[in-house]
């Protein structure tokens, strides 16, 4: 697989804790959701898909345990991070859609505020965080450019010089930070100016009554406030005259108002409110051209500049045009600082690769070690503990420190292996306990049993895992972070240093200017309208102001994507989200959504018990019952192929249009999660079911190397069992009307 | 399977609300047949007035206007109608008086002229009001009317049952008495009967529907008792029947619902609703809030029913593909009207008006390759029709199929089905 994989979710084990009893509800999942695909887990009510997404948003119930299992993302694991890190995550990263829009909704809060909340929060939290990662990469870059130096020394290049560098480097981003803050901030205040201007535009267009002057005060403000040089450049004059335009046309909007409208606004401190008038909305309409031609300009790239400036303070770039200044700054940049400073960049690169790759060497060895000595067995826990700090140790120093893009396995090995290995020693003390109860609770039954009486529990299967299979879950998680490694050694030829160098000038360049973003309430505003109109709200700026109530289900649920979108996340959870919506509905949101993933290039995880919705939706389908994916893979090798008798089943329950022999519903209801079955839990309601799916758990067979399906069917010994004459039939109908269309 | 007995028979069904000064038109002239023993499906988005169609249907509002005839009796009418035609009688005349006693002023010669026109205009007005209230009239004493005639019927039946046992038990005292006892309530109960109950409803959401402090018994049983059944053991045998009838078991009557899954609590509602011997069941999105797999069990359900008991099924629902499965018959409701009927095989083969083409366009199927290319037909009222001139009303394009359409587009239907 080339593409990057963007959460992985690995053996994953959850159960609630209930008066009656523990319900396991997830049993072992994994699955690996890639960039810019829709991953659809389908199943009945009680699967524990909705159990799943809500694991990874990190909302489980209160009563929930994590027995097991990792969910990867961006170098962390999820299960295990503190509230803190999650709320990081929760919403900007990873957002979800519920199933009922109006119980996701605040329903005295305004449309408007619930949508611009989010934005307005993680663009304060972005700022700060900005400036940390800022301060703690270029830390880290200077550190490793003097090790690098102390190894291979380059001439004219002493420990000073680099300190020098760094600290330039430092200076003139600080100074760029400066210039483009206050380029922004006049950016910023030409935005809010047109923001206001068409709110009161959009108003007089309506003949509502607006207090016409106390706008034009606050749009005068605003103008008054787009003074940076740099943005304002030719357009000073232009400006000047507007803003005499306006003095003027107050006056004559605040003739207009009668005394008994000042008195009315003494008396109930409203504001008088008047229509505009066309001279006004004329020049108003001038005044927001301006302001947008002004915006329009190619920006100007602060990074480059900001070298200029700070190198000669008193020139004045801001009467070239931006593609020049940039052009020229670049230039000089270049020439003065980056070229040696790249070099000195790509030499500590190179160093801290070749470093990682020696480090890794090693690491490899010790976890070959580390494996000889857990599959020896009889190891004390000290022993045990040494050689886990040893080969964490190990590990962690083989971590790149210069890498942007993090390795999964890598960061998260250390608790994993630690975790599995506290486990080892948890089995062996508690298997005999375990063992104990089940013997005491099968002794009571029998011989409640032998008297004759009515014995109306049940005794919960023994959770025993052998030690012995406990080590082979350590080797395996030993195992795949050398993989890892042996396979970055092995593509270490072709290692790109420049390539890094830039993603790391890149990263820094961003976070700089993360820090530099402000975004204030009238800008989110105005985000938020063009956010509704995306999502396909009509007169979204009318719309803004209004309560969840006054919207149809179909609407409330784009608003939901709407706040979902917001923080504009990489990954978006579609939790049923058009169960609750009918036909038509359910069709313009599924478009929405499926635009949006192209247009975004967003990961979604679409949760839903409708197989039909996900044909048009999925790229790769898993089908869960009992707590199990039972059948993985593309949806077209789903649809027209599919193994398990569930995924049968549900299919066959499912009227389509050209149906017309009776259904076949499946019998009975999913089992109960507090005693699972010992062997395939759908055994009961299978009619394909042999004697050893009432014994033994099937495991997963591959049917294609992207299609995997956990049936005893697919044994080699099994019989050969046709799936039902009603998916048969669909399937060569399907075929037939695929052909038709070439 | 169906055949040519009308069983429902609404013609020309309004129900408005009230929503401030203006009125929600809910359901705006709807018309339509429900033939014995088939199965009529009526889908469209939420909000377009499916629902309330069947809820007026089984009286649960008072409907505005029109006409609700079930087994050919008049069992719902709404007076609006004929309100509106008299305060239009009303208005109409006051200003034609208006106008002519204007004229009167200007022309003292034709005086006694116009007074003669105004008594005629006066008379024409009170015939129009009369005969209005007459019908207004009507349509409020109708339904008692047809319960009346209901009771009358039954009794009479009763009577035809009980003589010839009568005559039989002459001789021995102690059998007659019983009868007689026998005859007595079922005389009563027989008294208490309403037409109405012919037709029973089947709610949406199974959990909102069932009392949860009653038990399954109960829920059951209530129509029953309703209805003034006292025997007990009469009633827990009808349960147990019924029950089973549904798949569920006898041990199932002492529980709760909230015992239930949604599935099985869907099967109490219509254990509910058979129980009373209906010859009609208004099913209200009976599936839509239940999971893939339950849904087919209740289909499944249904069906045998019908084949079982000989019902007559109106089955509101959105999802298209189960209404096609389920249904001989489909109207398809847009805003409170109906914008087209046909056979459901007909009605998917040949949509006419665009509305139900873009309904049909946005089916999903379980076919990723279709799917990918399918493409949804967006339904936009005011640039499909032009019906400023000619104004449109609910008529038959091909032999059971109607729409909703002008003249013009009567034509070019008529065109595209040949």
């Amino acid at each position: 697989m080339n593409k990057e994989i963007k959460l992985s979710v690995n053996d994953l084990k959850i159960s609630f804790r209930t008066d009656a009893g523990k319900v396991q509800a997830v049993r072992d999942i994994s699955f690996d959701l890639y960039k810019g695909e829709t991953l659809a887990i389908v199943g009945e009510s009680g699967s524990g898909k909705s159990v799943t997404s809500k694991a990874i948003m990190g909302i489980s119930a209160g009563n929930s345990i994590y027995e097991g299992g990792e969910i990867l993302y961006d170098g962390q694991d999820l299960t295990r991070i503190p509230e803190e890190e999650m709320h990081k995550l929760r919403g900007d990263k990873i957002a979800m859609i519920f199933q009922d829009p109006l119980s996701s909704l605040n329903p005295i809060m305004r449309i408007g505020k619930q949508i611009t909340e989010a934005m307005l929060l993680k663009n304060k939290a972005n700022r700060k965080e900005g400036r940390v990662t800022f301060n703690k990469t270029l830390a880290v870059l200077s550190d490793t450019i003097k090790k690098a130096l102390a190894e291979k020394p380059m001439a004219g290049t002493s420990n000073g010089d680099v300190d020098k560098y760094i600290k330039t480097f430092d200076a003139f981003n600080i100074q760029a930070i400066k210039l483009e803050n206050s380029y922004n901030d006049a950016r910023t205040a030409a935005q809010e100016m047109i923001a206001q201007i068409d709110d009161l535009l959009f108003m007089t267009e309506n003949k509502q009554k607006v207090d016409v002057v106390g706008s034009l005060g606050l749009i005068k403000s605003r103008l008054k406030e787009i003074g940076d040089k740099y943005f304002v450049a030719d357009y000073a004059d232009r400006l000047k005259a507007h803003a005499a335009t306006l003095d003027g046309i107050t006056r004559a909007e605040r003739a207009k108002v009668s005394v008994f409208d000042f008195a009315k606004k003494l008396i109930n401190n409203t504001a008088s409110k008047n229509e505009a008038s066309p001279e006004t909305v004329e020049a108003l309409k001038e005044l927001r051209k301006t302001a947008q031609e002004m915006l329009d300009l190619p920006e100007y790239d602060f990074f480059r500049i900001g070298y200029y400036v700070y190198k000669h303070p008193q020139t004045d770039l801001s009467r070239m045009p931006a593609d020049e200044a940039n052009e020229m700054a670049l230039r000089f940049l270049n020439e003065d600082f980056m070229d040696s400073f790249m070099v000195l960049v790509k030499q500590a690169v190179e160093y801290s690769f070749n470093k990682n790759i020696e480090n890794k060497k090693t690491a490899v060895a010790g976890i070959e070690s580390a494996i000889a000595f857990f599959r020896k067995g009889g190891f004390t826990a000290q022993d045990a503990d040494k050689t886990v700090k040893r080969v964490t140790a190990d590990v962690n120093a083989a971590i790149d420190p210069l890498a942007i893009v993090k390795d999964n396995v890598a960061y998260t090995f250390g608790s994993a292996f630690e975790r599995e290995v506290e486990k080892y020693f948890f089995y062996i003390k508690n298997n005999p306990k375990e063992e104990a109860r089940v013997a005491r609770q099968t002794a009571q039954r029998e011989a409640l049993l032998a008297k004759g009486k009515k014995v109306d529990w049940k005794i919960v299967p023994k959770s025993v895992i052998e030690p012995e299979e406990q080590i082979e879950t350590i080797v395996t998680v030993l195992t795949r972070v050398m993989d890892r490694f042996k396979a970055d050694i092995a593509a270490a030829g072709s290692f790109d240093a420049d390539k890094r160098c830039t993603e790391i000038i890149d990263f820094l360049k961003e976070k700089a200017s993360q820090i530099v973003y402000t975004l204030t309430k009238p800008i989110a505003k105005e985000k938020a309208i063009k956010l509704m109109e995306e999502v396909g709200i009509p007169e979204a700026r009318m719309r803004y102001r209004q309560y969840p109530f006054e919207f149809s289900g179909g609407m409330r649920q784009r608003i939901v994507i709407a706040i979902a979108l917001s923080a504009n996340p990489d990954i978006l959870i579609c939790d049923e989200p058009t169960t609750a919506l009918d036909v038509t509905i359910q069709a313009q949101i599924l478009e929405l959504i499926n635009r949006l993933k192209r247009e975004r290039n967003l990961s979604i995880i679409f949760i839903t018990h409708d197989l039909g919705v996900v044909a048009n939706m999925a790229d790769r389908i898993a089908v869960m019952y009992a707590g199990k994916i039972v059948e993985y893979g593309t949806a077209e090798e789903v649809f027209y192929d599919p193994q398990h008798p569930y995924t049968w089943a549900l299919l066959s329950s499912m009227p389509d249009l050209d149906t017309n022999e009776k259904l076949d519903a499946i019998p009975g209801t999913p089992p109960n999660m507090i005693y699972p079955p010992v062997g395939d839990a759908f055994a009961e309601r299978n009619k394909y079911a042999m004697e050893i799916d009432f014994e033994m758990q099937p495991p997963m067979y591959e049917v294609s190397p992207t299609h995997h399906a956990a049936t005893w069917l697919l044994h080699p010994n099994a019989p050969k069992v046709e799936m039902p004459k009603i998916i048969t039939e669909r399937i060569r109908r399907m075929k037939e009307r695929g052909g038709d269309r070439g | 399977m169906a055949n040519q007995e009308v069983l429902l028979k609404v013609e020309h069904l309004c129900q408005y609300f009230r929503l401030g000064r203006k009125d929600l038109k809910a359901v705006d002239d709807v018309s339509f047949e429900i033939h014995r023993g088939e199965s009529f499906g009526l889908v469209g988005e939420s909000g377009c007035g499916k629902t309330t169609t069947g809820r007026s249907i089984i009286k649960l509002y008072d409907i505005t206007s029109g006409n609700v005839y079930f087994k050919g009796e008049r069992i719902g009418a709404g007076i609006r109608s004929y309100q509106d035609a008299i305060t239009a009688a009303r208005t109409d005349a006051a200003a034609k008086i208006k106008a002519l006693r204007e004229e009167k002023d200007a022309d003292p010669a034709r005086k006694e002229q116009i007074r003669e026109e105004i008594k005629q205009i006066n008379k024409e007005l009170g015939d129009i009001v009369d005969r209005n209230r007459a019908l207004i009239r009507g349509a409020r004493s109708s339904s008692k009317d047809v319960d009346k005639r209901y009771v009358e019927t039954l009794l009479k039946a009763l009577e035809a049952e009980y003589a010839p046992k009568f005559d039989a038990a002459r001789l021995d005292s102690e059998k007659l008495a019983a009868l007689q006892k026998e005859y007595k309530n079922r005389c009563r109960v027989a008294k208490k009967s309403k037409l109405i109950t012919q037709i029973q409803m089947i709610f949406q959401d199974p959990i909102a529907s069932l009392d949860p402090r009653m038990t399954v018994r109960d829920i059951i049983a209530e129509g029953l008792v309703i209805k003034g059944i006292t025997d007990q053991a009469y009633i827990n045998e009808k349960v147990y029947e019924i029950l089973e009838t549904v798949g569920l078991v006898r041990e199932h009557a002492d529980r709760y619902p909230h015992e239930f899954s949604g599935g099985q609590r869907q099967r109490i509602g219509i254990a509910r609703a058979v129980i009373m011997q209906p010859e009609m069941i208004i099913a209200d999105e009976p599936v839509s809030a239940l999971d893939v797999s339950i849904q087919a069990q209740v289909i499944n359900l249904l069906n045998d029913l019908r084949d079982r008991l000989g019902l007559t099924i109106l089955f509101i629902a959105h999802d298209l593909s189960v209404v096609k499965y389920f249904s001989d018959r489909i109207g398809v409701m847009y805003f409170g009207k109906m914008v087209e009927l046909a056979d459901s095989d007909e009605l998917f083969k040949n949509p006419l008006h665009p509305y139900t083409k873009s309904l049909l366009s946005a089916i999903p199927l379980p076919d990723p390759v279709y799917e990918k290319q399918r493409t949804r037909i967006i339904y936009n009222p005011i640039a499909e029709h032009d019906y400023t001139v000619d104004m449109p009303s609910f008529r038959e394009v091909a032999p059971g199929h109607f729409v909703h359409c002008n003249d013009a587009e009567e034509a070019k239907y008529k065109q595209q089905l040949k």
